[in-house]
């Protein structure tokens, strides 16, 4: 699939030494628990809490749009308590989506306005559906398809459900949408 | 709408700055509003009771209804220990103590929800209804139940929040003392 260039506003974006694009109209809580591996692309009005616990994001991560990171929480008969996050590489997260997963493998597609509940573990290779609902603890096992209705799907290499190549798909995926993601040309 | 909002808040209460708050608010002792939580008190004055969680992309509004106009005794009073999760938006009429709102919900004008409810995450609430106690609507089709199990408290939650939340935002001073209030009621 072939992406068309996306163009920021140079004021609007900061781009850091390794590569992250991070929007000026994000709530970034406690950024100095926020770990952003490389060519990280978080879009304005997304909300990451590092400020209740650490969250890595690995390269080529896509944070779209007024979505929210937020490290899930569990209760013990004293006192709660945040864990930390990570999300693998290559993880697309579309807009408004809410991610409260424990883990989230790589290559990993989350769709828009996707709702990921509390210490969920989604492995390598996913695909979330746009508006899924995962009720908390779920665990999506790799190369499955979480499908708005709430059904997983797939598994067993059928590849009707999340094609074969997914890895491969996803990498090229995200690779191109930070290529062409970038800032207006000076006029 | 009064052109001047007054946000009154409570010792004890922990409200993010970069919260959009409009219009005559108050929250008592113990609410936690996290960052980018907006409650608009349009039509009257939002009184928030103890103990509430309020997250991201929370939104409570007492909307004007067409033809309406500001009315300070139209007041929208959400009872205590609430919890609204991250992307609710609660229109609601009334709400009782100890209800959850989960991520995504709708909850429109005209819904009265009493005590111990759950509404589930992404579910679209417009009709005007009344909930019964404790019901629980879920899944696809926003299918109402009673609760059998009681709701766990979420005061654990609370502390944590108020230990961690200073450390790494800019709060809202509390501003308002009860004493005082008590002597104008």
């Amino acid at each position: 699939m072939e992406i068309g260039d996306t163009y920021y506003s140079k004021d609007e974006y900061v781009e850091t030494a390794s590569g992250n694009k991070v929007s000026r109209h994000t709530v970034l809580c406690g950024s100095q628990n926020i770990v952003l591996n490389g060519k990280v692309i978080v879009q304005s009005g997304a909300i990451i809490r590092g400020d209740l616990a650490n969250v890595r994001a690995g390269r080529y991560c896509v944070i779209s749009k007024d979505s929210v990171i937020r490290p899930p929480y569990k209760q013990f008969s004293k006192g709660i308590a945040f864990f930390p996050m990570h999300i693998g590489d290559h993880v697309f997260v579309g807009e408004g989506a809410v991610v409260s997963a424990a883990s989230v493998g790589s290559c990993v597609y989350i769709g828009k306005n996707a709702i990921i509940g509390r210490r969920c573990v989604i492995k390598d290779c996913c695909i979330i559906e746009d508006g899924a609902v995962l009720p908390p603890e779920t665990t999506v096992s790799s190369y499955m398809r979480y499908t708005a209705k709430g059904t997983i799907e797939g598994g067993q290499g059928n590849p009707y459900f999340v094609p074969a190549a997914m890895q491969d798909e996803m990498v090229k995926y995200t690779k191109a949408f930070y290529e062409h993601f970038v800032r207006t040309p000076a006029i | 709408m009064p052109t001047e909002n007054s946000i009154k808040i409570m010792p004890k209460a922990v409200v993010c700055e970069e919260s959009n708050l409009r219009g005559d608010i108050t929250f008592s002792a113990g609410c936690v509003v996290h960052p980018s939580a907006t409650v608009i008190a349009e039509a009257g004055p939002i009184i928030i009771g103890e103990n509430c969680i309020l997250e991201e992309y929370t939104t409570i509004a007492h909307r004007l209804q067409a033809g309406a106009s500001w009315n300070a005794n139209n007041i929208l009073s959400i009872g205590t220990h609430n919890v609204f999760e991250v992307g609710c938006t609660v229109e609601a009429a009334r709400i009782g103590d100890k209800n959850v709102f989960e991520s995504k919900c709708f909850v429109g004008p005209g819904v009265t929800v009493p005590s111990g409810c759950v509404v589930g995450a992404g579910i679209r609430m417009h009709t005007e209804q009344l909930l019964a106690e404790n019901t629980i609507v879920y899944g696809q089709q926003a299918l109402q139940r009673e609760g059998m199990e009681k709701q766990s408290s979420q005061t654990l939650q609370i502390d944590f929040l108020r230990k961690v939340l200073p450390n790494y935002h800019h709060l809202r001073k509390p501003n308002h003392d009860p004493k005082k209030a008590r002597s104008v009621v």
